[in-house]
């Protein structure tokens, strides 16, 4: 029995006041693939952060042991300087790595591109090539993805939801937080979070039921999948 | 455009073409005076000048590039005005300690550099182009006062740092005022190459340079450090100057790309060619009395200032 990568306890998170997560216990181990899926302002992102350390526990804890490293991609990726693609992978500690990713994604004809003159998706899959080459070894990694496919067409959506399992088969615990249910469908385990809360966790089929998904984003699922 | 190092080795040039006008221009007409003469007494002012500049171009590039904001510059957001305060409140107050040793001035310019660094780390990141310039703005009308305030309770002192406030004092130097603060800004420009890769990666965010193996908070802390370093000698050179920390990185980035290996040394070499062919100019052409360099550059580099903040999305 291996190890879990990440696990919390009883985590709560107050940001400016307000309570943003709440009694999250979860833990997830190597090659497990975890989507987080809620609804706007749910809690997703701040869950994100606070497994990489990024954003501090007020209650509980995180328990993070990553030997492999950490990746992680952003919401809202940007950058400031006008770098080429190539020049943005290089700055990973896995350069070559990085640049596979981006081929891998369907960002291949990016590489000679500068980052301010291409699209939103575009950018996002050169951060999520930055993000899957950030650990040194796939196995005992944690790969952390806010919204990996929001904003790309359906042919890179797929290309995220492969890398995204080959990561895994090689070891690689990958959290997403997702609105994109068909990437949530194809996870491992799915965590449901409501206002902060853990409405349920466990395999797709039982967390995406339809009074699940009711709960957690106060919808129908027809109205969600349509 | 060109992104090889011959980027930084034009910028070489440029100075050395600007210093050899330096030092063969000025009030007294053209050429080297008999023996050198005119050249060597130009010589330690172009020098000063060189120095000065190249810790500003440095410090521009250091605190646009740790802000990820291309208006950022040391003599806007308040570190010379800092440094300009501590300058004078050791001149107003304990003049003897001023010159009696070479470095107690950059001492006096580092510590008011450093407090206002320091204090625009901690209140003006994080809240966008905005917050920053305001902040900065703060932190230098507050040290202008301080300073203002000074000139006023030490009569004595008054001229000299009047004359450091319009950035006059590159009329004073000599190689005893000059060696130490030129060295330590040609040292603090050494130091700020090392902080290129932490400033590239931190383009991306502190989030993503953080899983890129930077330390956002240390590279804020050594960058506010050598810019508060850099700026303490340079005001001791040449007095409150602006702009050459914002056009310096600005042309810089044109041309050799946003890479902060290159970019520091070249901003470095632009800012010292800036200066010193501010002060040749403001030495040379036909006025009344010799014009600080200082003013040469805000005319320049007022335009240049707006010019880039309208060319920004945000």
């Amino acid at each position: 029995m291996t190890e879990s990568v990440v696990r919390t306890l009883a985590l709560g998170v107050t940001l400016r006041g307000r309570r943003v997560l709440d009694g999250v216990s979860f833990e997830a181990r190597p090659g497990e693939t975890l989507a987080v899926i809620g609804a706007n302002g749910a809690g997703k992102t701040t869950l994100l952060r606070a497994l990489c350390g990024l954003v501090a526990p007020s209650v509980g804890a995180v328990v993070a042991e990553a030997p492999g490293g950490v990746g992680y991609c952003p919401q809202h990726p940007r950058c400031a300087w006008d770098f080429t693609v190539r020049e943005i992978c290089r700055l990973s500690q896995h350069p070559s790595a990085a640049e596979g990713w981006c081929e891998s994604l369907g960002g291949g004809s990016l590489l000679e591109r500068r980052i301010l003159t291409v699209s939103g998706g575009e950018r996002r899959v050169v951060h999520l090539a930055l993000a899957l080459a950030a650990p040194a070894e796939p196995f005992g990694s944690l790969v952390l993805l806010d919204e990996p496919t929001a904003g790309l067409d359906a042919v890179r959506r797929g290309r995220v939801g492969d890398a995204v399992r080959r990561l895994a088969s090689a070891g690689a615990t990958v959290v997403t937080a997702t609105h994109d249910l068909a990437l949530a469908e194809s996870s491992d385990r799915v965590l449901a979070l409501s206002e902060g809360r853990m409405n349920a966790l466990g395999p797709p089929d039982a967390v995406l039921s339809d009074d699940v998904v009711r709960e957690t984003w106060g919808a129908g699922p027809s109205r969600l999948r349509r | 455009m060109t992104r090889g190092p011959s980027s930084v080795l034009i910028g070489l040039l440029l100075l050395a073409v600007a210093m050899a006008v330096a030092v063969s221009l000025g009030s007294a007409g053209a050429g080297w005076g008999e023996g050198g003469a005119l050249a060597m007494l130009r010589a330690p002012r172009a020098a000063a000048a060189a120095a000065a500049g190249l810790a500003l171009g440095v410090g521009g590039a250091l605190q646009q590039g740790v802000f990820r904001n291309p208006l950022a510059d040391p003599g806007l957001t308040g570190v010379f005005g800092g440094a300009l305060l501590g300058a004078a409140l050791l001149l107003g107050f304990a003049p003897e300690y001023a010159w009696d040793r070479a470095w107690h001035l950059p001492a006096a310019g580092f510590a008011g550099a450093l407090a206002a660094s320091l204090a625009l780390t901690v209140l003006g990141s994080g809240g966008g182009a905005a917050r920053l310039l305001l902040t900065g703005l703060g932190i230098n009308a507050f040290a202008a006062a301080g300073t203002l305030l000074v000139a006023s309770l030490r009569p004595g002192a008054r001229e000299t740092i009047a004359n450091g406030a319009y950035g006059d004092w590159l009329g004073t130097s000599s190689p005893e005022t000059v060696w130490l603060p030129a060295l330590i800004c040609l040292v603090a420009a050494a130091f700020a190459v090392r902080l290129a890769p932490g400033l590239d990666r931190i383009s991306l965010g502190d989030e993503v340079a953080r899983t890129l193996g930077c330390d956002p908070a240390a590279l804020r802390r050594n960058a506010a450090l050598l810019t508060a370093l850099a700026a303490g000698a340079a005001t001791c050179l040449v007095g409150q100057v602006a702009f050459v920390g914002l056009i310096a990185p600005h042309v810089a980035r044109a041309l050799t790309g946003p890479g902060h290996r290159r970019l520091i040394p070249l901003s470095g070499f632009i800012g010292a060619t800036l200066l010193v062919a501010a002060d040749t100019a403001g030495r040379s052409l036909p006025l009344a009395g010799t014009l600080p360099a200082a003013a040469v550059m805000a005319a320049v580099g007022a335009p240049a200032f707006i010019w880039i903040a309208r060319s920004r999305d945000d």
